[in-house]
């Protein structure tokens, strides 16, 4: 036993001599790979083809990346732990994750992402990424600053992040990067695409298309050329080449328009008229416009649910502000009664919004299905016989009221 | 508590009615949605008041909460200026369109289709088809 324990920091001093001797070897070696682009600006996505070239036999990635704007990712941790059994509660927040995000890899790795698409929306990104080489690819997420925040019900409730935690070492800060990047981008095809093509002597070519709806400016792009990988025991040593980045604009032009906190572009033409139908159906059937438009806006476009919810309530504050001000003219209000309830209302819209931060987005949807279900049973409900007859008598009362607070409107007028 | 409306006194549970409206508020400011049509039923059914005294006054009661969400979600950074500059003069326009086109319509046949409409939706967010 006591053999055993003076040999790990020994091991320990020459794994870690070795990647060094090895790098040192490597950067000697084999030169950076070269990296040109044939167009340099693209309008909203398209068509741009990467070429260059890397050491003769190396295994060729290339990361893209939105290089100066931004979006605010976070994530809640509640997961069970399965080897302590203790679930963390953590909360990671970041607003440097890159707007755009996505790592082209070798054309022979496709049979790996179709297994990955194939897991559906809980395929694990960082797996993949290990399984296909491609983490070593992995750089521009990495550092970015990412805040954890030790979470409480106490906490949640009174509307609180929790504690800020200490900054996480570079290890967990990547991997938790990882975990928000998969939470935003969500599908293997807005992450990885394997259509990077090499010949022997190591000239490589990719054709990648920039799908719609992503951030506009400068883009940066960057090859990493995998030379060799070695296998030492557990762990993996990997002689990798970069290259420098090269750079492309992504434009706009009006009537697409690009959303800063939500991190999407889009053609400000459909939710307008979604918006529109929406609120002109909602009252017809006498429920404000958010039960529809909240599910559409998420189904349709990439928008995260908590800027969705977020937009939406502001949006039809100002239709109850006068539909409030309609009925106190005519004192259809009882202040003392909906002063009561508000008062509790408020406390609960403290606490709803913190709690929206929470969920991901299959939780907020699977949710939200539910809402709606209960909602159409409601619906259903005000159409049945003896709803209908007992609301046609209080129909008769609303109006006899209106009347005459009407009357009184135009006496007190004249 | 006594509420008094139009000459008529109504006994009103309002530990009923502030835990029911706290926990509607909860949801629909979690969810981005107003609430009215849980909010309608809580104080008809739960409450026992009538359809009259509802309407005007449970507005006012979601209004508190909906004001109250805007700004936590405001801090939060969940707000999209731009995005809401969008839906907003629609959201007005629909407000003004909606009703004109209500009154020639039976609400009887809009709250059936109203009601398959969000069976189907809510399918689809559960991801049942």
């Amino acid at each position: 036993m006591k053999v055993k324990f003076s040999m790990v920091p020994l091991l320990a001093l020459v794994m870690m001599v070795l990647p060094i001797t090895q790098q040192a070897q490597a950067q000697e070696g084999a030169s950076a790979p070269t990296i040109t682009l044939d167009k340099t600006t693209l309008d909203n996505g398209g068509e741009i083809t990467i070429s260059g070239q890397a050491p003769a036999g190396s295994q060729v990635y290339i990361e893209l990346f939105s290089a100066d704007k931004t979006v605010k990712a976070n994530r809640f941790d509640s997961k069970k732990d399965p080897k302590t059994g203790v679930i963390p509660y953590k909360f990671y927040l970041t607003h440097e994750l890159p707007a755009a995000y996505k790592i082209y890899v070798p054309k022979d790795m496709e049979p790996e992402l179709e297994k990955a698409r194939a897991v559906g929306k809980d395929w694990k990104y960082s797996e993949v990424l290990k399984k296909i080489g491609a983490d070593v690819a992995y750089s521009a997420p990495a550092k970015i600053k990412i805040d954890s925040y030790q979470a409480t019900i106490m906490a949640s409730i009174i509307g609180s992040r929790g504690t800020l935690l200490d900054a996480m070492d570079e290890k967990e800060n990547k991997r938790e990067s990882m975990r928000l990047i998969k939470g935003r981008f969500r599908s293997v095809n807005n992450l990885l695409a394997a259509n990077v093509e090499t010949t022997p002597d190591g000239a490589y070519t990719a054709k990648i298309k920039l799908r719609t709806g992503l951030a506009p400016g400068k883009y940066n792009v960057i090859t990493t050329a995998v030379t060799e990988r070695i296998k030492d025991g557990d762990k993996e040593i990997v002689k990798k080449v970069k290259s420098e980045p090269a750079a492309f604009e992504n434009t706009m032009t009006f009537p697409t328009v690009y959303l800063d906190t939500a991190g999407t572009s889009l053609n400000l033409v459909w939710p307008f008229f979604i918006a529109l139908a929406v609120t002109v159906f909602g009252a017809l059937m006498g429920a404000g416009g958010g039960f529809i438009l909240n599910p559409l806006l998420v189904m349709f476009f990439p928008l995260p649910h908590t800027v969705v919810a977020g937009t939406v309530m502001p949006t039809v504050l100002f239709s109850q502000g006068s539909g409030i001000y309609n009925y106190s003219k005519i004192k259809f209000i009882n202040w003392r009664l909906g002063i009561g309830i508000g008062s509790a209302m408020l406390l609960g819209g403290f606490i709803g919004p913190k709690l929206t931060e929470l969920i991901t987005l299959s939780q907020f949807k699977f949710a939200f299905g539910w809402i709606l279900l209960v909602l159409a049973g409601l619906m259903y409900w005000q159409t049945t016989a003896g709803y209908l007859s007992k609301n046609k008598k209080e129909q008769a009362i609303l109006k006899e009221f209106k009347k005459r607070a009407e009357e009184a409107a135009a006496s007190k007028a004249n | 508590m006594k509420v008094e409306f139009w000459g008529q006194d109504f006994e009103v549970n309002m530990w009923v009615g502030c835990i029911g409206g706290f926990l509607i508020a909860i949801m629909s400011s979690m969810f981005g949605f107003g609430g009215g049509p849980f909010m309608v039923p809580l104080m008809t059914v739960a409450l026992g008041l009538p359809m009259y005294i509802v309407v005007g006054s449970s507005l006012l009661a979601i209004f508190f909460n909906t004001g109250m969400a805007t700004i936590r979600h405001m801090q939060f950074g969940n707000f999209d200026l731009l995005l809401f500059l969008i839906m907003f003069p629609a959201a007005l326009l629909g407000g003004y369109l909606g009703p004109q086109i209500a009154k020639r319509l039976s609400p009887l046949v809009v709250k059936r289709v109203a009601c398959v409409g969000l069976i189907l939706l809510g399918l689809k967010l559960l991801d049942l088809y």
